[in-house]
Parts: structure tokens; C-alpha cells; sequence
């Protein structure tokens, strides 16, 4: 039996009922539930009671319960079992799809979280709308802002003050499979003009305005970042134009490119590794053109019940042998030069892990703007409904 | 009132009416609409009628009478066609109906209850078995009958009436438009009058009768209510467990019931063990007295029990009558009295008093001491061991 | 007259107003719910409708009917859910109906309990997990990989408007057997007699008297599943891969995505006065038919 064979075999009822145990952990692909649901329903538990073995040491500080708000799949769940264990802090894992929706739920309020991953350039908003504390550094003794490269880690500072500490960075770019297009991708023009050629009904591009907007921007020789009307326009009708040759709109890419049914998909650093480690025909290319670079980090609410427990956690995260574990886990590449070190070499040469620099030119960093403007989530919203 | 064409009364009145042997010449399509030839319907293990034979001549009025249970309106289905014989056949019209559905049979049935379709008014009630011949028949012509079908029940002018806004009684006449307008060869009528206060009921049976002459088709009534079946009906036929125990005209199932189980259920009766003697010309009844053996005793012997109707006993003055009792209860009734007499020996009597058979003014009082007088041959005398059963009947017949 | 007549009326009051206490005290909890988790919601979604949306996202307090303004915006998402919600519900109950009548007419008494309660059973899956696994029966893994072997290739059956009809047809196919069941396990059957006893074929007899009795549990499960799939957001997003843009994907992506609640606000006020109207239009309809006023609706 080939391995071609399994992977595209009918799913059996162990597979299924594995999946949906995945689902519920909340441990499936990066960013699954962000098609599923959108409403980060996918609430899990990893540890809700303390174990047996608890350490009582840090109880009486630290209370018994946390909550941590991040991206499917993007962390190793024994490094959660492990911090309970160490502290006797059970940790909640809330999934969520979009920052979009991270920033609705912090500002509807009562979120609970004591901990949350936003993107880069969210950071500043947060900061400015009062919903995320000053970091107090002196209770993260294992960060090591020296070791960190500067490109990820400014956007976490707002107005000298450090308000969020990098969790590792990557890109968005384009994962094929050659095996179903043969002509070649190598920017985003091409990605859509493929997309409605030869993937004609395999494409896929994200449920997500700064990178579908984005992307397309860029493929029309925009910034990735725009916000001009015009520029705008330009972005939409090339969308609305591309929308009936799309496989789907849908930031959950991964069971579709597994399954060969989508053949090419806007894609995420982790992503990409992931499907290329399990199908090397799945290329992950970064766009010519340009396209986006982004960092994830880590952040406190100024509503988290017990901000103890957040810090202990972070803290618990930023010590490089903690934290190698869940770049190996994750697939993403590290901000922090003692991560670096630790990391075998397999990932460390992975070039869709670790880009050459050149190829990382072009691309630009999320603005903030882009979050919080309207024109943009009504052109996202026109585009879906068209 | 009662009485119907003399062409009806001929029909009935012949013999070959009553329990018919099978397959002979008589059960001819031109003679009868309906006839049954050995039929049983069974339901699982469970038998519901057996042994039936049964002609119904065009043109009758007949009553299927019995208790519940009896299996009546099993019968009656079997003729609608809502149940198949599960041995036997049934005829209507000379044609062997096995199975034939109920659409294609020519017979229309007044449901109990009525089974009116509610969302539906009066007149499309009517008109819903006109619109379902073919070829079709013209709306308005349909509208035209559907209108005389209802004037005929005297319903004219309640066509746009929702169902649910008529009462029980017009219901009733809903039902019945609905069944004629087809002008069926037979109409079958399932306790038709069963839901109806009792004054209503007195006037629809009045109304069935007329209707009856007036269509000159076929009625099968059943009831299980023997004054109905005895008013209305010129050819009655009684059942029990399943079986038919007695047929014929109404006058002669009350006057010359076939069993004891007939003499019960039609109308009321008092009785009375007796014993036979082999070769003896008379009749001992229980307590003793000795009485001449009645016309209707040949052949019995032994124990017997006999029947003895209300109206056939006078109370009379009379010290020497053949028997004596005190007279327990009296209930006044206005044109009868009813006696309930304590007589010697005997027990409990009831005694239907003609109002001239004691002194118009001077009834008999509880407490008095009373006289029973009643000709021999009113006494119906059935064997002991077969009281209440079925199966003699036609012997005896 | 008056003397007499106030005894029995005075009675008659008091008598009255235990029973209204009686039936205050049983009908309290449920006020009270459909108070604090409808009534008040939905003053507060009225409220915001017609505000407007903070700079960074929210609501901030204004008066305008600017977002009501804005509706044109969204017709395309009101355009589908109004297509889709009672063609996808009139495809449902192609399907229901000859279940449904085979469930309360022929099916065998005896098992009759059993079959229902097979309808109802995946009930007690979410959803979500068996739209999931209509993922992997659609996928490629699942029926396309099947027709591959017998030598048809690349067979694309998700995310088309097809696999959304699908999955609607399956998620929302018990809420209309069961009313429809219902109505004709209640239907006489005497009626059916009679129309057969009338002349009527079996075929005449279903569209004149069988169907007409069940329309009060048709358009009961019609109205109930329209008025879900106005709300519909899991199936089109799932199936259909976010291409078919139903009035709840538009609400997800305006509460979720920008942040707009006034805007939102507006559309779901105005997908609920599109509810009712539907939910009376159907009644109506029903009651018409039925011939009475009693249509309940289960």
C-alpha cells in the first residue's frame, strides 16, 4: 500500500473519529476553525483539574485556573501539561480564527483571558483602546530582548513602552501542487491569473481581509497595506472577477490541500511547512511581487482576572528550551537568537522555515491601519457576498 | 309509515331470504344487490364473522343488528370494500367484488361520525364524488347536483358553510348528500344515527325511510340500536360473535325470535326454566305450575327455558289466573304502565300494562297482590342447553 | 335584579382572578426568560441600529438611519438567504414528505416508535461534527475518490452550491418530517375511507384529501426551517466554501470581522421583521386550508 494511496484513501472511522478528538482539543491545523465556525467556538480544556502531581509552590500566587486566547495548532499541548504540572495552574486554550475577532471579543469584554497571541499590527490599537497592560519585564527574568531580532520585536513596543514580546514570525505566501499545475507561481499575478486558468475551481484564498485584500493589492502593484479608494477598487474588481473560479474562500486550507481538492492556496509560514513535510509535491513560494511578513506575540489583557498566572506562563514560554519545543511543534520560525541555537538542522535549513533574505525583501509588515478600516471590511464584506 | 312498496314486502316476505344455501339459482343478479356466500374475515388468529350468507333484494331496507363485537360493520366494510373476505365472496349487483377496491365498487357509505372532510365546505363535500367520475363531468353541472343532492336533504343554501360551523344533526345530512349524489346501487349507513340526541333521531329515521323510497336504491343499515333496526328497516339481521343468528322482516324477529339470544337483545323479555316431559302434552315451569305445551316447543325436550314478552301478560283480579305475584315497582309511562311483579316461585316479572287492561283509573299498587294472565302460545320455548346460542336458528327456522 | 345578579358576578370575579393568578405563576418563568434573553437583546439591538460605529470599532450613541441606509450594501447576502432559505426548505420537504407518510401511514405499528426515533437521532450529534463529516463524504477522499476508482477523475463535489443544498437538506430534514408526521398521524383515516368510498383513486385521494389535511404540519415545518436557514451560517460556510454568503455570514463577519455593530444591528432588525412576516404569511396560509383555526404548531 503507497503512501499516495493512504493519503487519499476514504477517510475510516478511526481517521474521522481522531479528527473530530483533534477538533476538540482544538489542536487541528493552524487557523481551522477560523472557516468553521469564526466565532472561536472551539473553547477547549486541556487541563481543567489539577493533576495529581501538582506543585503546590506557586499556588497561593498563582491560583489554580488560566486562560490563554491563540491560533489553532499552535502550540505543543504537553508544554500546557507541563506548566500545570510545574505550577498546578491549569490552563483553558481559547482558538480563535481572525485578530479581527480577538479584538471584537476584547471589546465586547468579560473574555476571561489571562494571556493572548495578536499579530503584529494589532498591537498598537490594542495599546491605544487601553485593552492590553505595559509589560512588567521584571516578572519575565527568561525574555531576553538582546536576543531578539529587532524587525519582529518593535512592533510589540509603542511609544517606548514594551506592551507585547514576540512568539516567532513568518510569511504569507503561496503553497502549490506541482503535481496538479504545472505552470510555474512565483508572484501573486500569477497567482490569481492561475487561479483562473489552470486552477480553475482548485484555488483557495483566505476568509481574511489583510491578507486576500493584501495580496491582491499587491499582485496590482499596491501596497499590501493600502487603504486608497482607488487602490481599493482596483483590489475589488480583480476579486469579484477571480470569486466564481475559486475552490473557496477560506483561511482553513489545510484538509483541502491535503485532499487534492484545492491545488494552490494563499498560505501561512507553518502551514506551508507542514504540508510540504508530508507532501513534497505541495510547494510553498514566496510572492516576487511582494506580500506579507508578519510576527505573533505574546500579550496580557488589562481585564485578565489572574495576570500572575499570564506572567508565569509567558515566562514559562520565553525559556528558550520551552519554547524549541514548540517551534518544533508549530513549524514557524523563532524571533529569538537561543531558540535559534537549539533548533536541530533540518528545521533551521528548511528554506520555506528560513527564507533567504532576498526573498523577504519585497514583503511588508500588517499596518494598523488595515485593522480598523472600515473601507476595507465592507470591500471584505462586498467580495464574500458577491 | 313503516311499510314500504309492495314490491319491497314480496321480496322480503319469500323464504328464500333467510339463510341461503349456496350457489343456487335463486341469488340471481336481477333478485339481489348484495348477497354474501360463506364469508369469514379473519384478522390474524382472530375471527371477526364466519359462516355468512346473506342476499340483499334491490330495492330493501335491511338492518344489520347486533350487539358490539358482533362483527356488523365488519360485514358492512366488507361490502364498502375497506376490508376483503378472507374466505367467501361478496356480490353486489351479481358481480363477485373480491378484490375490487372500494373506488370502483358502486355502493356509498354514511360513516359514523360522518367523515366529512374539513377542509372542505358543504357543497364540496357533496361535489368531491361527482369530480371524481370519469369521464369528467362538467363544474357546472357538478355545482348543479351537488345543489339538488343537498335540497333533497333539505340543506339548500348551507353549500359555502364550513364543516365545522354546522351542527351534528346537518352533519348528518352532509354525510348522507355527499353518499347519494353518486347515486350509488347501494347506500350502507355505519350507525348513522348513533351521535343524535334522541328526538333528532326519531326525525332522521322518518327522513332515512322517505330518502329510501324516494331513491328506490338498496339501504344497509347498521345498528346496533333494535328499535332503529325494527322502525326503519323491512329486513333485519341479527348477529352475534360473528355470526348471523336470525333474518327476516321485523315483525317476525320480535314475534317469533329464533333463539334466546334474539328474544333478548330485540326488545325486552322475561324468562323462565321449564322442563319438558318426553310424550307429556304440557309445560312445567319452574315453580311447578303446569301449563299446555305452546305451538312453539315441538321437538324440545327436557330442560328448556322459556321467553315470555311484557305486552303478551295481563294483570288481571283474579285469584285463579295461572300465576300470582305481588307487585314490587310501578312506572307510570303516560299511554303504558310498566308492572315489576314478585311472582310466586318465579322471581321478578316485567308486565307492560295496556292502560285499559286494568281499570283506567284504579292501576294496580305496589304491595297488591296480582293475577298474570297470557295465552300459552305467547310463550316462546327454547331448549335449555342451547339458550342464547346462535346456532340453532336455522333449524329451528 | 342588580341585588341579585352581583352574588354570582362577584363569584364570578374572584373565581377569575385566582385562576389569572394561577396561570400568572405558570406562565412567569417562561416570561421572564423570553424577557431577560429576548426582549432586552433585542431592545439593545434596536438601540444600536441606530447608532453608529465607533472609530476603532463598537457602537457609539447617535440617532441615524444611516445603517438602515447602508442595507442596499448587504442585498446580494438578503437576495440568497431569501432565495436559498425557502428553496432549500421546499427542497427539504420533497424529501420529508414521502418519509413522513411512509412513517404514519405504512409504516408497521409496531416498529413505528423505532423508525421515528431513527429521525431523530442524529439530533444528538452537533451539527457541526456532521457537517464535518459531509466534508470527508464529498471531499476528495470520500465520493470523488470512489468515482476515481471506477475510472472518473476529479470529480469536484465541495464546495459547490450542490453540497450546500445537500447539507441543508440533511441538517434540517427531521424539523420537517416531524411536524409533517404529526399531521398526518393525525389525519382520520376514516377520511380516507370515505374519499376512496367517494371513487377516488389512492392517487385522488392523496392531492384532495391527505395533503390539504397536512398542510398545517407542511407549513409548519416549511416556516420552521425557512426561518432557520434565514439564520443559516455553518452549512454555506462549510460546504459551500464561503463563496455562498447567507444574511448570518454577513452578521458574523460584521460582529466578528469589522466591528460594526450598529450596522449589524440594523440587518439582524431587519432579518427579524422578515422572520415574522413569513411565520404569519405561512400560518395564514395554513389556517386557510386547513378550514380552522386551531393549527398547532407542532
Amino acid at each position: 500500500m503507497t503512501k499516495w494511496y493512504r493519503e487519499n484513501a476514504p477517510i475510516t472511522a478511526d481517521k474521522l473519529a481522531d479528527e473530530l478528538m483533534r477538533l476538540k482539543r482544538g489542536s487541528i491545523t493552524r487557523r481551522h476553525f477560523l472557516g468553521v465556525t469564526g466565532l472561536g467556538l472551539a473553547t477547549a480544556v486541556l487541563a481543567r483539574q489539577p493533576g495529581l502531581f501538582n506543585s503546590t509552590a506557586f499556588a497561593g500566587d498563582l491560583g489554580t485556573q488560566m486562560s490563554i486566547a491563540t491560533w489553532p495548532n499552535y502550540h505543543d499541548p504537553a508544554t500546557f501539561e507541563a506548566f500545570t504540572a510545574a505550577t498546578g495552574v491549569a490552563v483553558e486554550v481559547n482558538v480563535f480564527g481572525s485578530n479581527e475577532e480577538m479584538l471584537a471579543k476584547l471589546q465586547a469584554g468579560g473574555t476571561g483571558w489571562d494571556l493572548f497571541v495578536p499579530t503584529n499590527y494589532t498591537i498598537s490599537t490594542y495599546a491605544k483602546l487601553g485593552l492590553i497592560d505595559e509589560l512588567d519585564l521584571s516578572k519575565l527574568p527568561n525574555y531576553d530582548a538582546s536576543t531578539e531580532t529587532a524587525r519582529f520585536t518593535n512592533e510589540g513596543i509603542v511609544d517606548g513602552k514594551t506592551y507585547a514580546v514576540p512568539k516567532n514570525w513568518g510569511t504569507t505566501g503561496i503553497a502549490v501542487n506541482s503535481s496538479k499545475i504545472k505552470t510555474p507561481v512565483t508572484s501573486w499575478k500569477e497567482f490569481f491569473d492561475v487561479a483562473m486558468t489552470e486552477a480553475d475551481g482548485r484555488a483557495m484564498v483566505h476568509d481574511y481581509q489583510l491578507t486576500t485584500i493584501g495580496n491582491a493589492l499587491v499582485s496590482l502593484g499596491f501596497s499590501f497595506n493600502s487603504v486608497k479608494p482607488d487602490e481599493l477598487a482596483k483590489a475589488e474588481e480583480l476579486l469579484i472577477k477571480v470569486k466564481p473560479h475559486l475552490y473557496a474562500i477560506n483561511s482553513d486550507y489545510q484538509p483541502s490541500m491535503r485532499a487534492t481538492d484545492a491545488w494552490m492556496t494563499m498560505c501561512w509560514t507553518n502551514d506551508g511547512a507542514q504540508l510540504n513535510r508530508d507532501m513534497p509535491e505541495i510547494q510553498f513560494l514566496l510572492g516576487k511581487d511582494g506580500g506579507e511578513i508578519w510576527s505573533d506575540f505574546y500579550a496580557i489583557p488589562k481585564s485578565a482576572a489572574n495576570k500572575a498566572a499570564g506572567y508565569a506562563l509567558l515566562n514559562y514560554l520565553m525559556t528558550p528550551e520551552n519554547a524549541v519545543k514548540e517551534h518544533v511543534a508549530n513549524g514557524a520560525p523563532t524571533t529569538d537568537s537561543r531558540v535559534l541555537k537549539l533548533l536541530p538542522a533540518e528545521v533551521t535549513s528548511n528554506k520555506i522555515v528560513y527564507p533567504d533574505e532576498a526573498a523577504l525583501t519585497p514583503l511588508e509588515f500588517g499596518a494598523a491601519v488595515t485593522l480598523t478600516d472600515p473601507g476595507r471590511a465592507e470591500l471584505m464584506a462586498r467580495f464574500k457576498s458577491a | 309509515m313503516l311499510r314500504e312498496s309492495d314490491k319491497t314486502r314480496d321480496a322480503v316476505g319469500t323464504p328464500h331470504l333467510q339463510k341461503q344455501p349456496q350457489g343456487t339459482d335463486v341469488t340471481s343478479a336481477s333478485t339481489n344487490d348484495i348477497e354474501f356466500r360463506s364469508v369469514a374475515k379473519r384478522y390474524g388468529g382472530v375471527t371477526a364473522v364466519s359462516d355468512i350468507n346473506l342476499a340483499v333484494p334491490k330495492g330493501a331496507f335491511v338492518a344489520l343488528l347486533g350487539p358490539s363485537g358482533c362483527g356488523k360493520t365488519t360485514c358492512l366494510r366488507m361490502i364498502g370494500g375497506f376490508e376483503q373476505p378472507s374466505e367467501g365472496t361478496v356480490y353486489i349487483g351479481g358481480q363477485p367484488m373480491n378484490g375490487v377496491p372500494a373506488y370502483r365498487r358502486p355502493v356509498n357509505m354514511v360513516f359514523q361520525q360522518y367523515a366529512l372532510f374539513p377542509h372542505l365546505d358543504v357543497e364540496q363535500n357533496v361535489a368531491y364524488g361527482l369530480k371524481q367520475m370519469r369521464p369528467r363531468i362538467a363544474a357546472a353541472e357538478i355545482a348543479r347536483r351537488a345543489r339538488e343532492a343537498l335540497e333533497m336533504v333539505r340543506l339548500g343554501g348551507f353549500g359555502k358553510r364550513r364543516i365545522h360551523e354546522m351542527s351534528g344533526g346537518q352533519q348528518q345530512r352532509v354525510a348522507l348528500a355527499r353518499a347519494i349524489v353518486n347515486k350509488p346501487k347501494v347506500l350502507l349507513l355505519d350507525e348513522p344515527l348513533a351521535a343524535l340526541d334522541k328526538k333528532l333521531r326519531t326525525a332522521m329515521q322518518i327522513e332515512l325511510q322517505s330518502l329510501q323510497r324516494e331513491l328506490g336504491i338498496t339501504f344497509v343499515l347498521v345498528t346496533h340500536d333494535q328499535e332503529e333496526a325494527l322502525s326503519m328497516s323491512d329486513l333485519v339481521c341479527v348477529m352475534s360473535t360473528g355470526r348471523i343468528v336470525q333474518i327476516g322482516p321485523p315483525q317476525e324477529i320480535y314475534d317469533r325470535p329464533a333463539s334466546l339470544f334474539v328474544a333478548d337483545f330485540v326488545g325486552k323479555t322475561n324468562r323462565v326454566p321449564a322442563t319438558i316431559e318426553a310424550g307429556a302434552n304440557s309445560i312445567r315451569l319452574a315453580n311447578g305450575v303446569g301449563l299446555p305445551k305452546p305451538a312453539s316447543a315441538n321437538g324440545t325436550l327436557g330442560a328448556a327455558m322459556v321467553a315470555l314478552r311484557p305486552e303478551a301478560i295481563t294483570l288481571v283480579r283474579d285469584g285463579a289466573a295461572t300465576l300470582q305475584g305481588t307487585v314490587t315497582h310501578r312506572i307510570f309511562l303516560g299511554s303504558s304502565v310498566e308492572y315489576s311483579v314478585e311472582v310466586d316461585g318465579l322471581g321478578d316479572f316485567l308486565v307492560t300494562a295496556d292502560r285499559r287492561s286494568l281499570n283506567e283509573r284504579d292501576l294496580a299498587e305496589p304491595g297488591e297482590r296480582i293475577g298474570l294472565a297470557f295465552d300459552p302460545n305467547a310463550l316462546h320455548v327454547f331448549p335449555a342447553s342451547t339458550a342464547g346460542s346462535a346456532a340453532i336458528t336455522a333449524r329451528q327456522r | 335584579m342588580n341585588v341579585r345578579s352581583n352574588g354570582p358576578n362577584f363569584m364570578q370575579a374572584a373565581m377569575n382572578t385566582k385562576r389569572n393568578l394561577v396561570t400568572a405563576a405558570l406562565v412567569a418563568p417562561a416570561a421572564a426568560w423570553l424577557c431577560i434573553f429576548l426582549v432586552l437583546p433585542f431592545i439593545a439591538m434596536l438601540v444600536f441600529a441606530f447608532g453608529e460605529r465607533a472609530p476603532e470599532g463598537g457602537y457609539q450613541a447617535a440617532f441615524t438611519f444611516a445603517q438602515f441606509a447602508k442595507l442596499p450594501t448587504r442585498a446580494a447576502a438578503f437576495w440568497n438567504t431569501l432565495v436559498l432559505a425557502p428553496a432549500g426548505a421546499l427542497l427539504c420537504l420533497l424529501v420529508a414528505y414521502p418519509v413522513a407518510y411512509y412513517l404514519a401511514v405504512r409504516a408497521n405499528p409496531r416498529y413505528r416508535l423505532i423508525l421515528v426515533s431513527l429521525v431523530v437521532v442524529p439530533f444528538w450529534t452537533s451539527l457541526l461534527v456532521r457537517t464535518y463529516a459531509w466534508m470527508y463524504i464529498l471531499g476528495s477522499r470520500g465520493i470523488p475518490n470512489l468515482l476515481a476508482m471506477i475510472g472518473i477523475e476529479d470529480v469536484r463535489m465541495l464546495n459547490t452550491p450542490g453540497a450546500v443544498l445537500l447539507g441543508i437538506v440533511y441538517g434540517y430534514l427531521p424539523l420537517m418530517i416531524m411536524p409533517i408526521y404529526v399531521s398526518l398521524e393525525k389525519l382520520d383515516r376514516r377520511l380516507l375511507e370515505a374519499s376512496a368510498d367517494l371513487g377516488a383513486r389512492p392517487v385522488s385521494t392523496f392531492f384532495g384529501v391527505t395533503l390539504p389535511l397536512s398542510l398545517p404540519g407542511v407549513m409548519t415545518g416549511v416556516a420552521l426551517v425557512t426561518i432557520l436557514l434565514l439564520g443559516e451560517y455553518l452549512i454555506p460556510q462549510l460546504l459551500g466554501g464561503g463563496k455562498v454568503f447567507f444574511i448570518g455570514n454577513a452578521l458574523v463577519d460584521l460582529f466578528l470581522q469589522s466591528r460594526n455593530w450598529p450596522f449589524g444591528s440594523a440587518i439582524a432588525v431587519t432579518l427579524v421583521a422578515v422572520v415574522v412576516v413569513v411565520l404569519m404569511v405561512a400560518m395564514r396560509i395554513a389556517w386557510k386550508v386547513a378550514g380552522t383555526r386551531q393549527v398547532d404548531l407542532v
